[in-house]
């Protein structure tokens, strides 16, 4: 359980109301009163995962604490032997308060309630009458603490109040009302303090205050939704929700993030909606608390990018190609048809499975395969790879990087945590904050190695990190020979109490990925730190389940196996591999039959003898095992698009059709199934799942205003699995890095957060800011190339090439080009290659 | 005696008018606050007075009343400020009559009419949509969406009265 108080934890009495109670000594005494008393003091500005400013004077209570004799030190008692307490003569801040031993504190006198209620109507004195049209109203904290501490009636009228602009867009997501804002400076902490980017700030002052942005263009850190949450009224709101339903008309749906291995856990908000057929339809997605896995925060990715499930270019109906067509057809039909196709392909079937699909579809076609005597399960995309390291020397069972502080080291190597796993990336930063040491180390410059060097002086924290640079793609060596070439960082993260190692594998093909991942593994076991509780491995693999695939028997080497002994049939179930590697089509021309299961027409669907829509995660149960092998469970939400069902119904249906025993009626059904076959998750069932337990801080209960509008977990914390085998440290061989010829460029592929995808693009509101493709160079290559910043640039490569502008800066090493995947329609490489760079001089078209 | 008294009584009734009506050639005046369907209801200046809240919603106890809200803009303006509702829909069938709704709105948009002979042959049919529902604009006033001034309507609901 997720509690302040922890076995070694000094405890201190306060006394409360007129009762004793026990609380971790340091704690802070909103946080305290409210998990050991129940006692909800109200707040603004306060906000638990924040520092304490005092500026909102809503938590105002009597203080007092024992009286002690000023010479000796001695407790001063009463004539009827009670202690004598102290108090002070005005009201305090709660918030502002260290509970220490011999506080007392009274919450509920005449003297309390009048101060509250003074403060709600100052608050007031100029507050707009929006409730009927605020998005907030209904889940607002000063509507709530104006109903529970305000005087019912009103001294101020509406011409008295101050008029500012009320729809001023931050950025493109997020739209400030200045009437409603009442100066917390939540927003404004947030950014600073949590995500580490601080773009608001307050102007101008007093009644005018007002919030601003100051970052170009808006407001638009990977983080800016998780404001609006914790906005105590409607100021902030989302572009997104804009009066899209009041909240008590929504119905919240326990779910997971679909996009990447950290595995947010969010509320999908939905209702019933006229344009969508009168379907239930998912409003807005809002963070869901799991203290071990994202806390109360989203990423913006999470939060906005749902829209793909309704997108009209979902696959909505099963497509048969018929020489160069496609017909519709129904699903018996087509189970008894790729049954045949499959059987006839006499075991020389393979699969090629996504980080989207479930550990349920992942199962069953695992299942599919191999009783159709098929052995290779490959994962997509084959760019990363030690999914079976982090099984043995990830973060153990109880592990949280919340716990993550002073005395304890990070590395981060290879990897733009900021833009392919976002909420490691605030985890860890934070974790810094909290005094953890922070190493990163990348080929070129990235925003958390920017965050982990910056002066503290700025800021006036005191943070401990560093950076290693290397020349791109040797990542693998750098890990492997840390101990010498970094003798002083390296001692530093050895001796630390607690190591967490994050190994990406940017600027790496998967060979230098196994080296460095296997390096990283050499390095805990060697420092005694694998297996230790909040000590292990992270691999940012692709997609939301990459270490379900590997549980359910998928790797990466197998999918290189299959590109290079191509099967008779191949079924590919959510994995873009034609939109994602040009290289593919040499060897998928190979292929007899293609089987396509996925959410959209796209390249590979188009070249495949069958296509079968399947749903998405809003439309179906199922659950996903998130980087750190938490097995979490999400639930039906959306209404169903077309004839698209779960993929797993979908391949035991097949199954059944090729006589291979019955289908599974439930995703339940196949979870029980996967305990039983599937050593690690052995005893895990859909209800071990929805397991919850009491989290601290206390938030989204019924008060909503302690910790914003996050929703308080009831649809399951999910489970983490054992660490599993006993890994040994191992040589490494570490292939050689990538050379050039004359002429030609190393490109390195890199992962964007918000990128063309078939997933991501039908994100309307986020499409201006998904970057234009470009190649990033140093100055010296681009020298050598003749392109200058700005430049059109047309850069090939094996399998196709794409003109994208060219951005020249030291961020990059020499000799490699930066290439980011995904920026354009086109495939461009997925894994690091050779290729060259030309100017293009007349005007060219950029491709997005 | 009595039975003299008895008679009495029936003759008095027997010369009063009486109460029964021939509907539907005769139909009864109807007090004032009498509750028949709603009417969404219109400022002078035409603008719609529904500001899409969904507090008749969330109040009616039968669960009558779906609404949907967009965003108004200066050149497609529905009401004043920001929201209005897209969708505005009642179910007559599930409607109880009972004014919630009207006791619930913030502008005073939607109100209960003195129309009371609803009758239908298809359950669709009972569902009055918003152009149902909502009143003409007043003589010389355009109907909304229309192109209003910008800055003008910035206020959702009237102003409060002066509590003092
Ligand atoms: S916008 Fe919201 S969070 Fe920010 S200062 Fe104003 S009230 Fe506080
Ligand atoms: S009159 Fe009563 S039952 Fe009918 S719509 Fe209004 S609130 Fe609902
Ligand atoms: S009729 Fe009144 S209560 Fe109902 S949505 Fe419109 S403004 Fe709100
Ligand atoms: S001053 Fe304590 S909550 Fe704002």
């Amino acid at each position: 359980m997720v509690t302040p108080v922890k076995e070694d934890t000094e405890l201190v009495t306060i006394n409360i109301d007129g009762k004793d109670y026990q609380v971790p000594k340091g704690g802070n005494l909103v946080d305290m009163a409210k998990w050991v008393a129940g006692n909800d003091i109200p707040v603004f500005c306060y906000h638990p995962k924040m520092d304490p400013v005092g500026m909102c004077r809503m938590c105002l209570i009597e203080l007092g604490g024992v009286a002690r004799d000023r010479a000796t030190g001695d407790i001063q008692y009463n004539d009827d032997g009670t202690p004598q307490i102290r108090w002070f003569p005005k009201l305090q801040t709660a918030c502002t308060q260290t509970v220490n031993d011999g506080m007392y504190i009274k919450t509920n006198t005449e003297q309390v309630k009048e101060g509250r209620e003074s403060v709600i109507e100052f608050l007031l004195t100029s507050h707009p009458l929006d409730c009927p049209i605020c998005d907030k109203g209904g889940e607002c904290p000063l509507q709530n603490l104006t109903m529970a501490h305000g005087n019912g009636v009103s001294r101020m009228y509406f011409d008295d109040k101050m008029h500012l602009n009320k729809h001023y867009p931050l950025g493109d997501l997020i739209y400030l009302d200045r009437e409603r804002c009442i100066q917390c400076a939540r927003c404004i902490r947030f950014q600073d303090e949590i995500v580490g980017d601080d773009v608001l700030a307050f102007h101008e002052r007093g009644r005018r205050l007002q919030i601003i942005t100051n970052s170009d263009p808006g407001f638009d850190t990977y983080f800016s939704g998780n404001t609006t949450d914790i906005c105590p009224v409607g100021a902030l709101t989302t572009g997104d929700f804009r009066f899209g339903a009041r909240p008590w008309e929504l119905t919240e749906v326990p779910s997971i993030s679909p996009w990447d291995a950290a595995g947010e856990n969010i509320s999908l908000s939905t209702r019933l909606d006229r344009d969508f057929g009168g379907k239930a339809m998912i409003k807005r997605v809002m963070p869901r608390q799991n203290e071990y896995v994202n806390e109360i925060w989203i990423s913006d990715k999470t939060r906005f990018g749902h829209h793909f499930t309704r997108s009209d270019n979902r696959l909505s109906k099963i497509q048969i190609r018929k020489g160069s067509n496609f017909s519709e057809s129904t699903w018996d039909s087509t189970f008894k048809a790729v049954a045949k196709t499959l059987k006839e392909a006499n075991g020389s079937v393979a699969a090629i499975a996504g980080g989207s699909a479930t550990n349920e579809d992942l199962y069953e076609l695992a299942q599919l395969v191999t009783g159709l005597g098929g052995d290779k399960l490959g994962a997509w995309s084959p760019t990363h790879t030690g999914a079976d390291l982090v099984a043995q020397v990830g973060l153990p069972e109880g592990s949280n990087l919340g716990e993550l502080g002073a005395g304890d080291a990070i590395l981060v190597i290879a990897s733009d945590l900021e833009e392919e796993v976002p909420m490691w990336r605030l985890r860890l930063k934070t974790a810094q904050d909290r005094g953890a040491y922070l190493v990163v180390a990348n080929g070129r410059n990235t925003r958390l190695e920017e965050l982990a060097t910056e002066d503290p002086n700025i800021k006036g924290r005191v943070v401990d990190g560093a950076a290693i640079r290397y020349e791109a793609g040797s990542a693998a060596a750098v890990m492997a020979n840390l101990k010498k070439s970094n003798k002083d960082i390296a001692k530093k993260l050895a001796d630390a109490n607690h190591l967490v190692i994050v190994a990406g594998a940017e600027g790496l093909t998967l060979e230098g990925h196994r080296a460095l991942v296997q390096s990283a593994a050499n390095f805990l076991i060697d420092s005694g730190h694998a297996g230790k509780v909040n000590s292990g491995l992270l691999v940012p693999l692709p997609g939301a389940n990459g270490m379900g695939l590997h549980y359910m028997g998928f790797s990466p080497e197998t999918t290189q196996d299959i590109a290079a002994n191509p099967p008779k049939v191949l079924i590919v179930l959510n994995a873009e591999i034609l939109d994602d590697d040009p290289t593919a089509k040499t060897w998928l021309s190979q292929v007899d039959t293609v089987i396509t299961l996925g959410y959209f027409m796209d390249a590979i669907a188009r070249e495949s003898k069958f296509v079968l829509p399947v749903q998405t995660f809003a439309e179906r149960d199922g659950s996903f095992t998130n980087g750190e092998r938490r097995v979490q469970r999400f639930y039906t939400a959306q209404g169903p698009m077309g004839d698209a069902i779960p993929a797993w119904k979908a391949v035991g249906n097949i199954a059944q059709a090729a006589d291979l025993g019955r289908a599974k009626l439930s995703a339940a059904a196949v979870m029980v199934a996967i305990a039983k076959n599937v050593a690690a998750f052995e005893g895990i069932t859909y209800k071990v799942l929805a397991r919850t337990e009491r989290q601290f801080p206390d938030v989204g209960g019924d008060d909503k205003y302690y910790g914003g509008n996050a929703y308080q977990n009831t649809g399951g914390i999910g489970k983490q699995i054992a660490l599993s085998g006993t890994a040994k440290s191992e040589k490494v061989t570490v292939p050689d890095a990538l050379k050039a010829g004359k002429g030609e460029i190393v490109l390195l592929p890199t992962t964007r957060l918000y990128d063309r995808s078939h997933m991501f693009i039908p994100t309307v509101m986020v499409r201006s800011r998904v970057s234009l493709p470009f190649v990033h160079l140093n100055p010296k290559d681009a020298k050598a190339l003749k392109l200058a910043d700005g430049d059109y640039a047309e850069v090939n490569y094996d399998g196709g090439s794409v003109r994208v502008r060219a951005v020249v800066s030291d961020d990059v090493s020499v000799g490699a080009a930066v290439f980011p995947r995904k920026l354009t329609e086109k495939a461009t490489p997925l894994v690091p290659t050779v290729g060259t760079i030309t100017k293009v001089t007349e005007p060219a078209q950029i491709e997005g | 005696m009595n039975i003299i008294k008895g008679f009495m009584t029936t003759f008095k009734h027997v010369l009063e008018e009486p109460v029964t009506l021939q509907y539907p050639e005769q139909v009864k005046d109807f007090e004032k606050r009498y509750k028949g369907r709603h009417h969404l209801r219109r400022y002078d200046n035409g603008l719609e007075k529904c500001i899409g809240c969904s507090l008749c919603a969330a109040a009616c106890p039968a669960d009558a009343i779906w609404v949907e809200a967009a965003e108004n803009s200066d050149e497609e303006r529905y009401s004043p400020g920001e929201r209005y509702a897209k969708t505005y829909e009642i179910n007559m069938l599930r409607c109880i009559f009972c004014g919630y709704c009207e006791d619930a709105c913030p502008t005073q948009a939607i109100q209960l009419g003195h129309e009371h002979q609803l009758s239908f042959t298809d359950r669709r049919d009972a569902i009055y949509i918003k152009d149902m529902l909502i009143d003409a604009p007043a003589d010389g006033q355009e109907a909304t969406p229309r192109q209003v001034e910008a800055g003008v309507y910035t206020q959702s609901i009237p102003n409060m009265e002066d509590p003092s």
